[in-house]
C-alpha cells in the first residue's frame, strides 16, 4: 500500500521510493517484483527507459485502481485513529466484513474465504482490545460471541465502504 | 537552434560508487548532489559539458563511449591506472587522427581518453 501510494510521488524511480519509505532495497525489490507479477505495476526495461532519470516503474490501470483503493483505506485509518491498521493482513478486511453485519465468526471467516481461524481469531482480538470492535456473548442457540463495530469504528468504515463500493 | 554545451546522462547502481569515481579519480567538479532523489551531476573541465547521474535498480553498461579529450594519453592513463580505474585493452591508434584508451566506471559504462593527434 505505501509503494502505490508513493509511487508517483517518487517518480516511479527505485531510489526515492526506498529512501522515502526507509526500507531496504531487498525488501522494496521484492515487493515491486510481486506488484509487477499482480500486474499493478510495469517495470520498464533500461532499453525502454529513455532517460535515466524517467521512471522505472509506472502505474498500471489496475495499479490505479489499487492506488485509489489504497488512498481511501489511509484516510480511514487516519479517521479511525488506530494506527496503520492494514501493515497488518485482514485488519481492514475484518472490520469491513463487521459493517456488511457478518457477526458471527464462522460468518466472518466465510466472508473472507481465505483467512485462517487462527489468524482471524488474533485480529479480532487485537481489534476488540483497540476498541474498534465489540464482542457480546451471547448463550443461545449455543455459548458464542456476537462482534460489532464499536461506535467511533463505524463512521468511517461506512464511508471505507461507500468509497470502495464507488470504483468497484 | 541549439545552445552551447552537452549534458550525457547515465544510470548508475551506486550514487556514492560514482561521485567517487568521477570526483576523485577523474576529478571533475561535483554540482549537483541529492542523495534522496538518487542524482548527481559533474562538471567535465570543459564548459558546459555536464555528466549527470541517476540511480536505477537495473543498469545496462553504455558501449557508448564518452570521450574526453588529454594531452598525453599514456601518462594521463598511468595516472588513472595508479588511481586504481580499470582500462580495457591496449591504448589504440586510429592513423593521423587520435589515440584512444577505453575505460570503465563503477557501472561499466565506457569511458575514453583521446589524444588528437592532427587537428581535424
Amino acid at each position: 500500500m505505501p509503494i502505490l501510494v508513493s509511487l508517483e510521488k517518487c517518480r516511479g524511480r527505485f531510489t526515492p521510493i526506498q529512501h522515502h519509505l526507509q526500507i531496504s532495497p531487498g525488501r522494496l525489490s521484492d515487493n515491486l517484483k510481486r506488484m509487477t507479477e499482480s500486474g499493478l505495476l510495469r517495470h520498464l526495461s533500461p532499453y525502454e527507459r529513455r532517460h535515466p532519470a524517467l521512471p522505472e516503474y509506472v502505474l498500471t490501470e489496475k495499479g490505479r485502481l489499487f492506488r485509489e483503493a489504497a488512498l481511501m483505506l489511509q484516510a480511514a485509518e487516519l479517521e479511525l485513529g488506530y494506527g496503520r491498521l492494514s501493515a497488518k493482513a485482514w485488519n481492514m478486511p475484518v472490520l469491513l466484513a463487521l459493517h456488511y453485519k457478518h457477526e458471527h465468526f464462522q460468518d466472518i471467516r466465510q466472508a473472507l474465504q481465505q483467512v485462517t481461524p487462527s489468524m482471524l481469531s488474533a485480529r479480532l482480538g487485537n481489534l476488540h482490545e483497540l476498541g474498534a470492535v465489540d464482542k457480546q456473548l451471547i448463550a443461545q442457540p449455543r455459548p458464542s460471541f456476537l462482534y460489532h463495530l464499536q461506535q467511533p469504528a463505524k463512521r468511517p468504515i461506512h464511508r471505507l465502504a461507500d468509497n470502495l463500493d464507488s470504483i468497484v | 537552434m541549439f545552445k552551447p554545451g552537452v549534458t550525457i546522462w547515465y544510470s548508475v547502481k551506486s550514487l556514492k560508487d560514482t561521485i567517487h569515481f568521477y570526483k576523485e579519480l577523474l576529478g571533475f567538479e561535483l554540482v549537483f548532489h541529492d542523495a534522496d532523489s538518487g542524482m548527481a551531476m559533474v562538471n567535465t573541465t570543459t564548459k558546459d559539458c555536464i555528466i549527470g547521474f541517476s540511480e536505477a535498480e537495473e543498469v545496462i553498461p553504455s558501449t557508448s563511449s564518452t570521450v574526453f579529450e588529454v594531452y598525453d594519453i599514456e601518462t594521463s592513463r598511468r595516472s588513472l591506472e595508479q588511481k586504481g580505474v580499470t582500462f580495457i585493452g591496449e591504448t589504440e591508434t586510429v592513423p593521423d587522427m587520435a589515440k584512444l584508451a577505453t575505460f570503465v566506471d563503477p557501472d561499466g559504462h565506457s569511458l575514453m581518453l583521446s589524444e588528437e593527434l592532427s587537428p581535424l
